[in-house]
């Protein structure tokens, strides 16, 4: 079974409000994993993303990849996880925007972090990030560590 | 582009929320199970996690998709490139969510290498029984350059 879980009395217990944000303040990174492809499995038969190129080796070398890879969105549901947690529940998430820019492979750390840009309107502007760690599929020489997943969420807190 | 929209139901089934939530690492957390919990917390029940809606695919497969909204992507170079949802609240287990799916944006960009990138946003609507909104999901891929080597 997964390492990946969040133990929700450990990690986060405190409510958040929103006099207890201010700008520029970072949350407590949270990593995930190391990923493994029964976490690609498992988000595939949750999520309905079966595209084969995310669990069959063959049909994954055969689009140009060197193996398989995790899902972007299953990056993303780990950042989202994140985030519910730093604020205090994920019922008080209005916006989550993500943009892909890496891929994140079996093996691989995903490493989560967040950070308080402003406060508008009664919104807190979070900018997040996930980065991958590890060594990566043999042969590519990647970076150990490198940005996966850059965003943003507005949430909306309450004030006492 | 076309005007076309895929109107489809979306069901938040508790089974399916808690293996959701266990894929995306939030097993433990109560507001996804726990009926007492999430009452004193003042929800009617369990809610579903905040990136739910990406099981719309479930409801309209992508050949479904393509067909009736007609991007017409070459799959063999697309990318999920972005991914965005606008939530007023998170759905709640036990409710039937109403989807519609439609193109919200298409353009092209010139890549930094070379030939043109393709941009297409494909916006779904959810709102709940009452026609109330719930959030909407803004799903881009992207069309990479063909070769030009």
């Amino acid at each position: 079974m997964s390492e990946n879980r969040i133990d929700t009395n450990r990690i986060f217990p405190q409510r958040l409000t929103l006099d207890g944000v201010t700008p520029g303040m970072d949350f407590e990174e949270v990593v995930f994993g190391p990923l493994t492809r029964d976490d690609f499995v498992r988000y595939a038969e949750a999520s309905g993303d079966d595209n084969p190129i995310h669990q069959d080796e063959e049909y994954a070398r055969s689009q140009g990849a060197p193996t398989v890879f995790a899902m972007g969105m299953l990056n993303a549901g780990f950042l989202a996880t994140a985030l519910g947690h730093w604020v205090g529940g994920p019922q008080h998430i209005r916006r989550f925007k993500t943009r892909f820019t890496n891929r994140v492979w079996a093996g691989d750390e995903l490493v989560c972090s967040g950070k308080v840009v402003s406060i508008e309107d009664g919104l807190i502007k979070i900018s997040l990030e996930a980065r991958r760690r590890g060594e990566g599929p043999e042969g590519l020489g990647l970076d150990d560590e490198q940005s996966a997943i850059v965003g943003e969420a507005d949430v909306e807190l309450p004030a006492d | 582009m076309t005007d076309e929209v895929i109107e489809f139901d979306l069901p938040i089934e508790a089974d399916h929320v808690n293996r959701f939530a266990a894929a995306v690492g939030d097993e433990y957390n109560p507001i996804y199970f726990d009926p007492q919990a999430t009452q004193e917390m003042g929800f009617p029940g369990p809610l579903a996690p905040p990136t739910f809606g990406v099981t719309q695919i479930f409801q309209v497969p992508r050949d479904e998709r393509e067909s009736k909204l007609g991007a017409n992507l070459d799959y063999g170079r697309v990318l999920h490139g972005e991914q965005e949802f606008v939530i007023t609240r998170l759905p709640l287990v036990g409710e039937t969510l109403k989807g519609r799916m439609r193109i919200a944006k298409d353009f092209e960009k010139e890549g930094k290498r070379g030939g043109t990138m393709r941009f297409v946003t494909y916006e779904t609507k959810f709102t709940d029984i009452d026609g109330d909104e719930v959030m909407t999901a803004y799903y881009t891929l992207l069309q990479t350059a063909k070769d030009v080597g």
